[in-house]
């Protein structure tokens, strides 16, 4: 059952996607996210959703799993979309009955912000499955280098991620044999109310602790061992250089910005 | 009769219906009586820590079924519940289990998640905890405290105070000294005699296992490549190597003394009584050459 926790999606595959340098595809992800809510009417967000179709064709990720990744937000989309359609009036009157009215403007705006909705959610799920953890941390400890002029130790918090990241499966597989280790021991995980549930825990979660500090405290001492002082000044075996494809991928979403932009003005706001 | 723990053509495969599907059990059948001493030996990987995970119902196996005591133990959650604690299983590296104040309360956890008496609870504590060696004076101390062979007796003792019909113990020595091993299998085999109850140790090392059990039961890749005594077990020399396995070099040494005609029994599996045959021997072939 722990095991069935899926972390850091990352799908495995070599497309254009996953070959691109991890900077420009966080910062792009970014910049895309404020494009979303730049979008005025069903053109420009129309554009953007055609743009968004490409990425998913070109990262060769299977569609079942671009799905997969939208089902956690559905009751989100439900939520906004009823909220929109019966809280936001102007426009034609499609129904009214009583207090409640459908109104063109209604129907309109719930349906941008689902579509926006999905927008965002596919643009992000793209971005870690194609980027593994390990790229994903790299990236933005190079972009965050820049702060180091305000005496943040960019490398510290970059290998503090990294090694988190690392730990997870690690202590995914250590739950699973603590819990089997009091299970023998007759300790019931599934029955009870709330608070016998959470007091059911408690055997669980010392031991898991416990051996999560002993394992802080060893790699701490090899890491020593092996004269890591604060990785300031630490060459990397992956170089990150940016190719041609990373700057036809920017040139890309500069113009996809700049054509929102445009068809924004060009037609009439619709949100 | 039926065996106390009857295991009938049972498979258990990890990740099931999908490409890494691994058979880590397979069609596997296995009696075991009450107050036997059972060894399960197999290299890394071999499936036999999954099998004993289905002995008390850890594991659902996908296919066959289990009975303990007579029982199949996936009728109902009553029989399952008894069968964690009819077969006490305590598995690799124990130690890490422990989470109480105190190793009297650590100990105390199996019972009383029997539902005991605090009495009944406190006597199978100290009872468990005399068996499992571990001291008296370190019974009010925080388990944290004390060194690591001492954890290790004290998460036994938190197993053997559910008292069960049969002990199951997963590479109980692993990570100790020789002289802690063999102090800890000596354990094992008077907490048998003494209670009477059926011991499984799974194991990799031929010298433990031959040194505390009667019966062996080799797994290699999910089923049982041998069963028997140990002397017929360990006669099966090529075969077990095959399955990565070897023997215990005391073993090896006699066998090759017998083939190159010296007068010697094929099963010695420990140092002591090789020590002794050879002396023995010596002795005797001195008094006849002079």
């Amino acid at each position: 059952m722990v095991s069935d926790i899926t972390f850091g999606q990352y799908y495995h595959g070599n497309s254009v996607l996953h070959r691109a340098d991890p900077r420009i595809k966080l910062i792009l992800t970014f910049a895309m996210i404020i494009v979303i809510f730049l979008c005025k009417n069903f053109f420009s967000l129309g554009l953007l959703a055609a743009f968004i179709i490409l990425v998913t064709l070109l990262s060769k990720v299977p569609v079942r799993m671009i799905l997969k990744s939208i089902k956690p937000v559905l009751i989100i989309l439900a939520f906004t979309a009823i909220l929109n359609i019966f809280y936001t009036h102007g426009g034609r009157t499609y129904f009214e009955w009583w207090k409640i009215a459908v109104t063109e403007k209604g129907v309109n705006t719930a349906v941008f912000t689902i579509i926006r909705i999905i927008i965002l959610v596919v643009m992000s799920s793209l971005l870690t499955y194609t980027t593994t953890p390990t790229m994903l941390t790299d990236g933005l400890e190079r972009i965050l280098s820049p702060l180091k002029i305000f005496h943040i130790k960019v490398s510290s918090l970059a290998m503090m991620m990294t090694l988190a990241l690392r730990f997870i499966p690690t202590l995914i597989e250590e739950i699973e044999r603590i819990m089997n280790a009091q299970k023998a021991r007759g300790a019931d995980l599934e029955s009870g109310g709330l608070i016998t549930r959470a007091k059911a825990l408690v055997p669980i979660f010392i031991p898991l602790m416990v051996s999560a500090f002993r394992r802080a405290y060893e790699l701490a001492l090899a890491m020593t061992c092996r004269c890591y002082t604060d990785g300031n000044g630490r060459t990397r075996m992956k170089q990150m250089k940016l190719k041609i494809t990373d700057y036809v991928m920017l040139i890309l979403c500069i113009a996809i910005t700049a054509g929102v932009i445009v068809l924004n003005i060009f037609f009439e706001k619709v949100i | 009769m039926n065996p106390f723990l009857e295991i009938k053509n049972v498979s258990y495969s990890y990740m099931k219906n999908t490409a890494q599907q691994v058979n880590a059990v397979n069609n596997v059948s296995l009696g075991i009586d009450r107050g036997e001493m059972v060894g399960i030996i197999g290299h890394t990987g071999s499936g036999k820590s999954t099998l004993v995970s289905l002995f008390n119902g850890l594991l659902k196996p996908s296919l066959g079924t289990v009975y303990v005591d007579g029982k199949d133990i996936w009728e109902n959650k009553e029989t399952l519940r008894e069968s964690r604690f009819n077969v006490g299983l305590c598995f690799q590296y124990p130690e890490y289990q422990l989470f109480e104040e105190t190793v009297r309360k650590d100990i105390a956890f199996g019972p009383k998640n029997m539902k005991l008496d605090d009495a009944e609870i406190e006597r199978r504590v100290l009872r468990a905890a005399e068996l499992a060696g571990v001291k008296p004076k370190h019974l009010d101390v925080s388990p944290f405290d004390i060194s690591g062979g001492e954890k290790r007796r004290a998460a036994i003792a938190g197993v053997m105070a559910m008292e069960p019909d049969m002990l199951v113990l997963d590479e109980p020595a692993a990570g100790l000294d020789p002289r802690g091993r063999s102090d800890l299998i000596e354990m094992i085999k008077q907490y048998r005699e003494r209670t009477g109850s059926a011991v499984v140790l799974v194991s990799h090392s031929m010298e433990d296992i031959a040194r505390a059990t009667e019966r062996v039961i080799v797994i290699n890749n999910g089923e049982i490549a041998l069963d028997g005594s140990v002397d017929y077990v360990f006669a099966h020399e090529e075969e077990l190597k095959s399955m990565g396995l070897n023997i215990p070099e005391v073993t090896k040494v006699f066998h090759r003394l017998k083939e190159l005609g010296f007068d010697v029994p094929p099963d010695v599996y420990s140092v002591d009584r090789a020590v002794d045959i050879l002396t023995s021997l010596a002795e005797r072939r001195k008094s006849d050459g002079k």
